[in-house]
């Protein structure tokens, strides 16, 4: 894993080795709010994880309203298979952030290169992110509030790396 | 380097799955015990200079001939050797106890290590002695400051030692 993609403990730590010190008061603060917000975020993202199929269904059926024209409605089964399995990626991916608190793995798995491969598969980058707004929508329906906040952000995350 | 959250995500992520009962506890553990690791570390880092003193002081209490002429930490210049590598050790506790896995120790501590200390003739039991009297002088910190001891504590000293201790080939 390169350093470009750390975890706000691991790139604290990385600028203190390169000083040869000891992590200050100050960082260790931050470190602590951390772990202290992990805790929720945990939370959520097993919320997540535990109705994935259920924002799936919510979000693909919003989706289809809006969006009727879009290969994953033409009735080709591999398309629709397709749309419903990197609805479940994106899910994931957005539980995985939530845990390290942080948008890097949602950036390296599902961000770089997306727009070319949805783009040479056929599929309109303006379906794809009318999709994730679907999807949002389905999350957010099944959060409260407080929590809806926190979720939020990853979701938004996708949906501008996703916009053409 | 990595945390033992991107840890846990990578493998997740390969593999195409929500995280399962037991990286949720693994988790879940590193969390709650996140309060407690930043409290140690605050601790230790307050206090470097001390416990490397007085584990060196025991060290060479123990072990007398190091600082006698001839002796391995012999001469004022290697001598002041021993404790800048004791508190390089020290500190890269402190950081793993925070990312609570061995990463940051196999990346930037542990590699080449024993074959640097090799060529330079230190002997490695001596350095994991030393380790492990920081170790018990750390513990005892967190024990006059009410911090209890959890396992995460030893963990990186623990694993520094193992991988300094000679290996039956």
């Amino acid at each position: 894993m390169d350093e470009s993609v750390m975890s706000i403990i691991t790139r604290m730590i990385a600028v203190a080795d390169l000083e040869a010190r000891y992590l200050t008061i100050a960082e260790l603060q931050t470190i602590r709010d951390f772990f202290e917000a992990g805790q929720q975020r945990l939370r959520i993202a097993n919320i997540l994880a535990a109705n994935s199929q259920t924002i799936i269904n919510t979000g693909t059926q919003r989706f289809w309203e809006r969006c009727p024209v879009t290969p994953s409605n033409s009735g080709n089964p591999t398309y629709r298979a397709s749309c419903i399995r990197d609805q479940g990626w994106y899910i994931r991916l957005v539980s995985y952030a939530l845990i390290e608190g942080d948008t890097k793995v949602i950036d390296t798995v599902g961000i770089r290169g997306a727009k070319e491969m949805y783009t040479s598969l056929g599929i309109p980058l303006k379906n794809l992110v009318e999709c994730m707004h679907c999807l949002k929508e389905a999350a957010m329906d099944l959060l409260s509030l407080d929590d809806g906040m926190v979720a939020m952000p990853y979701f938004d995350h996708i949906i501008t790396g996703l916009t053409p | 380097m990595q945390d033992i959250l991107s840890q846990v995500i990578n493998h997740y992520d390969v593999i195409d799955r929500f995280l399962d009962e037991p990286a949720i506890a693994l988790v879940t553990d590193f969390f709650q015990t996140g309060r407690l690791r930043v409290q140690v570390v605050a601790i230790i880092n307050s206090n470097p200079v001390d416990i490397v003193r007085e584990s060196a002081r025991q060290l060479f209490e123990e072990i007398p001939e190091l600082i006698q002429p001839g002796g391995n930490a012999y001469t004022t210049r290697r001598h002041s050797m021993y404790l800048r590598d004791m508190d390089y050790f020290l500190r890269y506790a402190s950081y793993a106890i925070l990312t609570g896995n061995s990463s940051v120790l196999d990346e930037r501590l542990l590699a080449g290590l024993r074959d640097t200390f090799n060529s330079l003739g230190i002997p490695l039991g001596v350095t994991a002695r030393s380790v492990q009297l920081m170790k018990e002088r750390v513990q005892q910190k967190l024990s006059e400051a009410q911090l209890g001891n959890s396992p995460f504590v030893a963990e990186p000293f623990d694993y520094i030692i193992h991988a300094l201790s000679e290996r039956n080939v």
